[in-house]
């Protein structure tokens, strides 16, 4: 057999059509309703961390934690049972749980 | 949505439900103040009483003093405008 | 809008604006504008020292954005008037 012969086409059953996988699936809109609720991590532009869990947010990414942390390099620099965060410095808000 | 915090529904709740009490806000530029908060509207601007400002000063590389040494400047002030766009982050008191 | 009705109030007081560059400018609040752009007339720089350009000056007008605080006079300042238009505000403010 020559093994560089490309197989007939249509010989065995079609391969399956790609799908997104579903835990990637949806809007950055989803993402975010999603994670209401939930334990996130906000990244300011600044390089500063904020983990609490998250109790609402805004159109301007303005941003309410609950039970929040600040980390500083690793090291946590403040406790804020509340935390409004002003929707300009944020870079990134990560899921620290399961969505 | 199920916030876990009964009657916030947008952050700005957070600090309406702070008025009239003190408050931790922290600026750009290594400031942090305390105040009674009196006024806010969208864009953060704040207007607070008996403000305390802790200016924090991280000591560089040619101060000639050991790098990374933080001082401290404190002040207080009475009655004072802050604008929003300076604003990174307001605490209000922890509701227990 | 709420924060520049609390400026027209003071208009023809004492103020102190303190820009984001650190020069700090006391001066009578002449007028004021929605950007909460500021005009001041008989100001005196906080530090002379540092600023002598501004010795000469007598009135200036300042943009908004460049403003850090303004501290004002707490005798012209009714808190609980302040707390009640800016809850009024944040009701009819439609929620984005």
């Amino acid at each position: 057999m020559d093994e560089s012969t490309p197989p007939p086409p249509e010989s065995g059953p079609p391969p399956p059509p790609p799908v997104a996988p579903p835990t990637v699936s949806g809007s950055p809109t989803d993402f975010l309703k999603g994670v209401v609720g939930k334990r996130v991590v906000v990244r300011l532009t600044s390089g500063v961390d904020y983990r609490g869990v998250l109790s609402c947010l805004d159109g301007y990414m303005n941003i309410a934690l609950e039970q929040t942390e600040e980390h500083v390099n690793g090291r946590v620099t403040n406790r804020y049972g509340d935390a409004f965060i002003r929707g300009n410095n944020v870079l990134y808000i990560s899921a620290a749980e399961a969505i | 949505m199920d916030p876990a915090a009964p009657g916030i529904q947008e952050p700005f709740d957070l600090i309406r439900l702070s008025l009239s009490e003190r408050v931790f806000v922290k600026l750009r530029g290594d400031r942090e103040l305390t105040g009674v908060l009196h006024a806010y509207d969208g864009h953060m601007n704040l207007i607070l009483s008996e403000v305390e400002e802790t200016i924090l000063i991280v000591e560089g590389p040619d101060s000639g003093k050991a790098n990374g040494t933080v001082n401290v400047a404190k002040r207080k002030m009475e009655m004072l405008f802050v604008r929003g766009d300076g604003v990174i982050l307001v605490a209000p008191p922890s509701r227990t | 809008m709420l924060i520049f009705s609390v400026f027209k109030t003071l208009t023809d007081q004492r103020v102190t604006v303190e820009l984001k560059n650190d020069l700090s400018i006391t001066g009578t609040l002449k007028s004021v504008d929605q950007f909460l752009n500021i005009r001041l007339d008989g100001i005196k720089v906080l530090d002379e020292q540092r600023y002598p350009h501004m010795m000469a000056v007598r009135n200036c007008f300042i943009r908004g954005s460049v403003v850090r605080y303004v501290q004002i006079p707490k005798e012209h300042v009714d808190v609980q008037l302040l707390e009640d238009a800016t809850r009024r505000e944040a009701a009819n403010t439609v929620k984005r």
